[in-house]
């Protein structure tokens, strides 16, 4: 098991009300999770949490039982243990640059350095990880010259190049065109094949093809937890307005629920 | 009547360059999305229209006047400039006086703000946050409130770029509204956007940059029906186009209620 919560709930600082109400919920490796819910819903709060970055880095108040990785991210000891070993990829790109390099290359190689592995190590990771991101043709370009969807892969690659065990992503396409987002989606699969993936998202319409499990949350708790088929897919999904395009289509032609949830499913299901 | 003319712009930053020879004209009332790949000149060429680039040849014109002889806050008096991320614009303490301030600084007499303001906060569902301050709110309800101030300036051209990035559906079917409501009243939208739903809903016309060059320019529901152009684009066709194709439906219809009713009638007919 990656990740476990056990009746967690997380108020902001100066909040009036909980951003995560009584999660109780577990990640396991070779899983790939879509986190889902309206905005606001606190879907990347669960992730900064699992984290250990809420509070140490946001301030407010956790309650209830974290275990990622084995220790509690909000303590000092497991923050510690927990370096380099979760890949934490932010919404807003540009806010996770390191600020202390000039090229791509060294942005990419800047947490392994910090990990203080030796330098053949770091030179495969970053070959590697900027490889699989597609970033290898920016090496020597300045970060902050980029365009949002280049410092996105550029951040990605950063965050694969220190191996870590555990990725939690933010609308990791954010900033992405479809075909990049694509290549991106269809990388998830192989990452999870030894550890959790959880990627917190609105892009429902293509992440129902791609992961194994959806969790929904609505003010800060789970609504819903399941095979994308059968969370996205029900009546409630439309409801709430987290179901994806086809079963928004489904829906309004006045085809009974469960709805498809992908082209291609709904291929299966109406042709011949 | 032209609003926005691009002709013959090249465009670099320093010895990279971004734009090559781009010509486009945008008139009053008309909707176009800015699409292509990332990196393909898209936010540049948002950011020459608001005068906050100029180009290195040919010029860029807002109603009729070339940008590179006006100062931005000239520009702003025509066209309202949302940027990708609200938090590169955000800074007044509420809601209230973030959406009022473009307009205000424009000069207009205090009441008509305050009727811009209502209505903008109206219009995405805002009303009830005006004293709330901006960096509360959750990011996505960060993006619409600069997009209520955008509004509220009560612009000839409202450039937005991706709008609805990190919306969910209804927030996205709300921006999607204001857009096609601003257009119908003659303001015409300039949208950059990744988010073919959008550019199916509520963009009727279509740039396409690729390399730093356009390589289309037309009806936006033709370029999403063609799936080699959408292909080697970089871009996606909307779930509608691909559920119709992949249903064998004669007709592949871009929005979402053309295509239910579409649907209705295939799974009636094969009964």
């Amino acid at each position: 098991m990656s990740v476990r919560f056990a009746g967690v709930s997380f108020r902001y600082p100066g909040a009036d009300e909980d951003a995560l109400r009584n999660v109780t919920l577990a990640f396991q490796p070779g899983e790939v999770t879509l986190l889902t819910g309206t905005s606001g819903a606190g879907c990347s709060t669960l992730l900064l949490t699992a984290a250990g970055l809420a509070p140490h880095v946001t301030g407010g108040t956790r309650t209830g039982e974290v275990d990622t990785l084995g220790v509690d991210p909000m303590t000092e000891s497991g923050r510690q243990a927990l370096a380099g070993r979760i890949g934490v990829l932010l919404a807003t790109p540009w806010t996770q640059l390191s600020g202390m390099a000039y090229t791509v290359h060294d942005e990419v190689a800047f947490g392994p350095a910090n990990l203080g592995w030796d330098r053949e190590e770091i030179r495969a990771h970053v070959h590697e990880s900027m490889k699989v991101a597609g970033v290898s043709h920016l090496a020597q370009r300045d970060p902050r010259t980029l365009s949002g969807g280049e410092l996105q892969r550029v951040m990605f690659a950063g965050v694969m190049a220190m191996a870590p065990d555990l990725y939690l992503l933010d609308e990791p396409a954010a900033e992405l065109d479809p075909a990049a987002a694509g290549d991106l989606y269809a990388m998830l699969s192989t990452l999870a094949l030894d550890r959790a993936v959880v990627v917190a998202s609105t892009d429902v319409d293509r992440l129902a093809e791609v992961v194994d499990r959806v969790v929904e949350l609505e003010h800060g708790a789970v609504v819903a937890d399941g095979p994308p088929a059968v969370v996205l897919g029900a009546a409630a999904a439309v409801e709430r307005g987290t179901a994806p395009t086809v079963a928004v289509i489904a829906h309004r032609a006045g085809v009974p629920p469960d709805y498809p949830t992908s082209v291609a499913m709904a291929a299966r299901r109406w042709s011949a | 009547m032209t609003v926005l003319a691009f002709e013959h712009v090249w465009f670099g930053y320093g010895l990279h360059p971004v734009l090559r020879d781009v010509s486009f004209s945008l008139a009053a009332g008309e909707t176009a999305a800015l699409v292509g790949r990332n990196g393909a000149g898209k936010t540049t060429i948002t950011r020459l229209v608001m005068g906050l680039e100029h180009p290195d040849q040919g010029q860029v014109t807002l109603k009729g006047e070339a940008t590179a002889s006006r100062k931005p806050e000239e520009i702003a008096r025509h066209a309202a400039y949302v940027f990708q991320h609200p938090d590169q614009q955000l800074f007044g303490r509420t809601v209230g006086t973030e959406v009022a301030f473009g307009s205000r600084q424009l000069g207009r007499p205090p009441e008509e703000v305050a009727s811009l303001v209502r209505e903008s906060l109206r219009a995405l569902g805002l009303e009830h946050r005006s004293d709330t301050h901006p960096y509360d709110l959750p990011p996505a309800e960060r993006k619409l409130v600069t997009l209520a101030a955008a509004l509220a300036q009560d612009p000839d051209l409202l450039v937005v770029d991706e709008p609805t990035q990190g919306l969910d559906r209804v927030q996205r079917d709300r921006v999607i509204g204001v857009m096609q409501a601003v257009a119908s009243r003659g303001v015409a939208v300039l949208a950059v956007t990744h988010d073919v739903v959008v550019v199916a809903e509520a963009l009727d016309r279509a740039i396409a940059i690729a390399d730093g060059a356009i390589a289309y320019d037309g009806p936006s529901a033709t370029l999403l029906c063609d799936e080699s152009l959408t292909e080697s684009l970089g871009l996606e066709q909307p779930s509608t186009v691909r559920l119709a194709m992949a249903l064998g439906m004669r007709q592949a219809p871009v929005r979402l209620q053309n295509a239910a009713v579409a649907l209705a009638r295939h799974l009636e007919a094969e009964g």
